[in-house]
């Protein structure tokens, strides 16, 4: 399995004109001929685009995974869909880190007694309206 | 930090009892969805099936649509987790567990050839421990898988197509030779028609010679009937006999040339080579060889320059003739 994008330096989403570009314009004949029948055909290329996509995710997963040398990945697939290294790092890792802070989070929230401080904090709001109100309705009753 | 949300299969990580058996489940409902001609309900049953002994403790509904959408960070935090977490009796069974769910009706698509690779990767299996396990248990041996970015494969897979692309082709082709031929006949008539024109001409310009002839011959005669008068009977009768003779020698050549209609440039030809009209191609050839042999100009080059002027006339002659030939017949 080749990546015939790659090859004719197409994107996987080229449209038909592009894909007819490039094929009539590649000097290798045979695959010329290759991109001819798979690209071509709606059929074929349905069924390429999908296997495409599979080992498009896998060599990603690979490359993440630093499985880009491993025992079953050789021969044209590895040389078509290895990618390098990108710097994503673990997802493990990052679900920890996440779990973690949520959790500080919670400890810190419970420690400060939240829902006392809330209430506090809205009967001190409560207090200063009503005194406004006051000061408001004395200074009409002057006026 | 980062502060995006919790994703679906990190709440049914955290949620779960053992992450081990999560993240196998997912990855095992993965290789479940490239399976094909199987229906969604069998993939669930099958699923929940492979997994009744593991211990995650939650829906299978939830992991199943995580695995449709194909979700890569779920797949790699699962893949991570079945790294860190997995001993080496355990990766086995993985791999035997996602082979058993992979080949159940004895066919292994194309995409979980590479995903049975990738797990296998992952967890540390050798290829030959690969293959040995899959021929045990399917009773096949772990092929290689085939490559649709080929023209072969589909010359395999879709006959249908190159028969058709065949056929239209050769119809295409089948058109195409008719319009040559009809073009070819079109030409030839023209051709013909040219030609008979040509030679239509040629016998009106024939006939009115003739007829020139005949009021020449015509005055001569009555010319000669006022001198016949004039002179003796003798003489008179002898050249009327003359002119009998003449007039005979006349109609023959006249009927000749009438026979010999239509004089066109091939018979012409034909002549030049000294064949009968309806010869054969390989008649000609065989023809114009031994006449180029017999009149070639250096034949005659120890002789007069004269001669060798008119050989290499003659030559020429034969040449035209022959190369005419050739183009026509």
């Amino acid at each position: 399995m080749r990546d015939l994008y790659q090859r004719l330096s197409l994107s996987s989403k080229a449209s038909e004109q592009e894909i007819q570009h490039a094929v009539t314009g590649c000097q290798n004949s045979a695959l010329r001929q290759d991109a001819e029948t798979v690209l071509t055909v709606n059929v074929h290329r349905d069924t390429y685009d999908t296997l495409h996509h599979t080992l498009s995710d896998i060599g990603c997963l690979r490359a993440r995974l630093g499985l880009t040398h491993g025992a079953h990945w050789q021969g044209d697939v590895a040389n078509d869909f290895s990618m390098p290294p990108d710097n994503a790092i673990s997802r493990h890792d990052e679900l920890v880190d996440r779990v973690s802070s949520a959790v500080s989070l919670y400890n810190r929230w419970r420690r400060w007694r939240g829902p006392w401080l809330l209430i506090a904090m809205f009967a001190t709001g409560a207090g200063i309206g009503i005194v406004i109100g006051f000061a408001l309705r004395l200074g009409l009753a002057a006026g | 930090m980062s502060m995006a949300r919790f994703s679906p299969f990190e709440l049914v990580l955290i949620n779960s009892r053992s992450q081990v058996d999560t993240a196998t489940l997912l990855l095992l409902a993965w290789v479940l969805v490239h399976r094909q001609h199987v229906s969604e309900g069998q993939r669930r049953r099958r699923l929940a099936q492979v997994t009744a002994q593991f211990r995650h403790g939650h829906e299978l509904g939830p992991v199943m649509g995580i695995a449709h959408s194909q979700n890569l960070q779920a797949i790699q935090l699962a893949a991570e987790i079945l790294r860190k977490e997995c001993s080496p009796e355990r990766s086995l069974s993985v791999i035997h567990q996602s082979i058993a769910v992979a080949t159940d009706d004895g066919e292994l698509s194309m995409a979980n050839h590479y995903i049975l690779r990738f797990l296998a990767d992952l967890l540390n299996v050798t290829p030959t421990t690969l293959s040995t396990l899959f021929y045990e248990l399917t009773g096949r041996p772990f092929s290689t898988p085939e490559d649709p970015s080929r023209h072969v494969y589909w010359e395999q897979h879709n006959p249908d197509y190159f028969t058709q692309k065949a056929r239209e082709a050769a119809a295409e082709q089948q058109a195409r030779e008719d319009a040559e031929e009809q073009a070819r006949q079109k030409a030839q008539q023209r051709e013909q028609k040219k030609q008979r024109k040509q030679q239509e001409k040629q016998r009106q310009q024939e006939e009115a010679q003739a007829r020139q002839e005949n009021t020449r011959q015509e005055r001569a005669r009555k010319q000669q009937r006022d001198e016949q008068q004039r002179r003796e009977r003798a003489r008179g009768e002898q050249a009327k006999h003359d002119q009998a003779r003449r007039e005979r020698a006349q109609g023959e050549r006249r009927q000749w040339q009438r026979t010999s209609l239509p004089p066109d440039r091939t018979s012409r030809a034909l002549a030049v080579l000294g064949l009968p009209p309806g010869a054969s191609r390989s008649d000609v050839r065989i023809a114009y060889r031994r006449m180029a042999q017999l009149h070639h100009p250096d034949r005659f080059y120890t002789e007069s320059e004269h001669k060798v002027a008119l050989a290499s006339a003659r030559f020429q002659r034969i040449k035209n003739a022959y190369d005419y030939l050739m183009q026509t017949y």
